[in-house]
């Protein structure tokens, strides 16, 4: 067997769920975790300079952040696949950073995905042949835990901190949360930090009146995920005083989705195929949210992202259909956040005018 | 005194201004360039107003800012409501045709949809990543024909055969454009083919996917284009309205929104003569590097924006006075 190689890993930054990566890394294999800095807009432009301009923007802060991850010092990078052209970003960010010269590991997962198990015990085997299956098994199982609290703690918190008597009592809960995630060594300590920020939010009274506006948030995995990709676009809406609903995270998507079967029975009236990475799931959570009565929807996507563009007309027809408005938000890396300001401002302005008229 | 209501629409080709009575009569209003400089325009739309103003019966309670300079004239003229131009638009219109169910809105460099139910907006749409099918599409076209962009609608009517021009992209569409001067279309066709573009363009983009029902209202600077107005009467087949205060509805629903709004701060016209001076400094507290916008009125600082987290702030107060910022 192959000797053990001490590495330095790093995965892109993605939403709050370098942790449990961190985790994963750290208990389960045994080898150093390299955490680069959060993606600022210095990430977005080292990304923007070396990728292919009309690559969607998620490519651009993963090659971005990946750079930012060798300068951080590590040596060797993992990279994750998808349903989309995510699924040939793996090589295609590979070619980039080694013809700018870095020297690096790489491991991408796109390589081993043919269903069988054995091939991702062969990824595995890449990180560190001496690690022991038990650990590993037991730090996956931790990791996974871990990356659900994230999912729940996050859903509550963009659910009611608008609402919050003490809004800056809620978010340090929230914050301090996070940061206990990234200190997390052991399975307790990933309950109680758990544990600890749901009690507080539990302590802060939240008094959303009788009608609270509700916004149902979908769209394109990376983007809706990543509040730097969207420009913080659920706490935006919280701050305006909206109960924040975003059904798609890892958790849901990759761990209970209800599968293509059953959701193409509740949406069999709109969908016969299915489209790409998310698209069904995304049609299903629109009906969800209209059916709820929700006062609208926010559709996100990166510009050029072909799956989301695919399922727009899928989406004006729900909203036709259940009179719910929607908005469509595109990024993309040239923008300001000035044109986002004004087009969320007025979603809010008219379905909160649109509510007084109607109760 | 009766109390009356001030709106301004600051956009980023025209500055309007409107002031309006409880009974959305309207007082005083002016409409002007911007010429790149808002806070210039602003002042200069304030003396226009100020001029028609009836000061001995009527003072201005509250005001209301809207247009891409929004927040910026906001703080310069200590408005109670800054409000984005779509809501402001579809509150004036709705004000004045409580019966509109289709409002299009094609302004300098935006153009947007909005789609209404019952006097209320029930969905809109704005153009994204692109200003072809705008005002500014029109107006850099009537440069190189050498037509005033103000006398292009009345040429536009007297063609009967339109020229098709390309407008997916206006820089595509100057070529096009170029090559069908260089055939020989007249310039009266050429100049309604470029109406009938800005329209198509519109449908394809801004108005994609929406229903559009009438009654149909259209506003904006370029609804002041005779030859646009037909060409949309074309495409959509129904009448459309073109209030001959479309080109203030921006500042009047501003207003409106002032007035429905509890906050009151009496407006002197004072703000003319003091110095207003803005500057952008770069936080650097983490990469991300914020440009922070700091407003400064007689070398003080009275507002700063642009921050994504805390740290701004405390930039932005170190800066508090125009004398310590390197220029």
């Amino acid at each position: 067997m192959a000797k053990k190689q001490d590495l330095k890993i790093a995965f892109p930054m993605i939403a709050n769920y370098n942790e449990v990566i961190r985790y994963f890394i750290e208990e389960g294999m045994d080898q150093t975790y390299i955490k680069q800095p959060k993606m600022t807009r210095r990430t977005l432009k080292l990304g923007a300079k070396y990728a292919p301009d009309m690559v969607c923007t998620p490519f651009k802060t993963i090659l971005g952040s990946m750079i930012e991850a060798l300068e951080a010092g590590a040596d060797t990078l993992i990279m994750a696949f998808g349903y989309c052209r995510l699924g040939y970003y793996g090589e295609l960010a590979e070619k980039i950073l080694r013809d700018l010269g870095y020297e690096f590991n790489y491991l991408n997962l796109a390589e081993y995905t043919t269903g069988k198990y054995r091939d991702y015990l062969k990824a595995l085997d890449a990180l560190n042949p001496k690690a022991k299956k038990v650990q590993m098994g037991k730090a996956g199982l931790e990791a996974l835990k871990m990356m659900q609290y994230i999912d729940q703690v996050e859903e509550k918190y963009y659910e009611n901190c608008g609402f919050a008597a003490d809004r800056k009592a809620y978010k340090a809960a929230y914050r301090r949360f996070m940061n206990d995630m990234h200190k997390a060594k052991n399975v307790n300590d990933i309950n109680e930090g758990y544990e600890r920020c749901m009690n507080t939010f539990e302590e802060i009274p939240v008094d959303k009146g009788e009608f609270p506006l509700r916004v149902g948030v979908l769209g394109e995995y990376f983007t809706v995920m990543d509040e730097f990709s969207n420009f913080d676009l659920e706490q935006n809406l919280a701050d305006m005083g909206v109960e924040v609903h975003r059904w798609m995270n890892v958790s849901h998507r990759n761990l209970h989705y209800p599968g293509e079967k059953n959701l193409h029975a509740s949406i069999k009236d709109y969908v016969k195929y299915e489209m790409g990475p998310t698209s069904t799931a995304n049609i299903w959570y629109a009906k969800d949210c209209a059916e709820k009565n929700f006062d609208g929807i926010i559709h996100v996507k990166s510009a050029g992202c072909t799956p989301e563009i695919g399922i727009m007309p899928v989406l004006q027809r729900i909203g036709q259909d259940y009179k719910i408005p929607i908005l469509y938000l595109t990024y993309d890396s040239q923008d300001g956040d000035a044109g986002f300001q004004t087009r969320l401002e007025a979603f809010y302005d008219m379905i909160e005018m649109r509510k007084k008229v109607n109760i | 005194m009766e109390h009356a209501y001030m709106g301004i629409d600051v956009g980023s080709i025209s500055t309007k201004g409107v002031i309006i009575t409880k009974q959305n009569q309207i007082l005083s209003s002016a409409y002007i360039w911007t010429e790149g400089n808002p806070i210039g325009a602003v002042k200069k739309l304030l003396k226009l107003l100020q001029e028609g103003f009836d000061d001995k019966n009527y003072k201005i309670v509250a005001v209301g800012t809207t247009g891409s300079a929004r927040k910026l004239v906001g703080t310069v003229v200590g408005a109670t409501v800054v409000k984005n131009e779509i809501t402001a638009h579809a509150v004036g219109t709705t004000t004045f045709h409580p019966d509109v169910r289709t409002i299009l809105e094609i302004g300098g460099q935006d153009s947007k949809i909005i789609i209404v139910e019952n006097g209320v907006a029930v969905d809109y749409a704005m153009n994204t990543l692109c200003a072809a099918g705008t005002g500014a599409f029109l107006s850099s076209q009537s440069h190189r024909l050498g037509i005033p962009v103000e006398d292009m609608g009345e040429i536009a009517l007297k063609s009967e055969h339109p020229t098709q021009i390309a407008a997916r992209c206006t820089v595509f569409a100057e070529s096009d454009l170029v090559h069908k001067i260089q055939v020989g279309h007249t310039k009266q066709d050429i100049v309604a083919g470029l109406c009938a573009a800005v329209v198509g363009n519109y449908l394809n983009n801004v108005g994609k996917g929406k229903k559009i029902i009438g009654p149909v209202v259209f506003q904006g600077g370029v609804s002041k284009n005779v030859g646009v107005v037909q060409a949309f009467e074309r495409a959509l087949d129904t009448h459309v309205i073109v209030d001959e205060n479309g080109h203030l509805m921006g500042a009047i629903g501003a207003a409106i929104l002032a007035r429905r709004n509890k906050k009151r701060t009496e407006f002197s016209f004072d703000v003319e003569d003091m110095e207003f001076v803005t500057r952008e400094i770069n936080c650097g507290g983490c990469p991300n590097n914020c440009e922070i916008i700091c407003v400064y009125r007689d070398g003080d600082l009275i507002d700063s924006w642009g921050n994504r987290c805390e740290k701004g702030h405390i930039v932005a107060k170190k800066a508090s006075h125009l004398k310590d910022v390197n220029v």
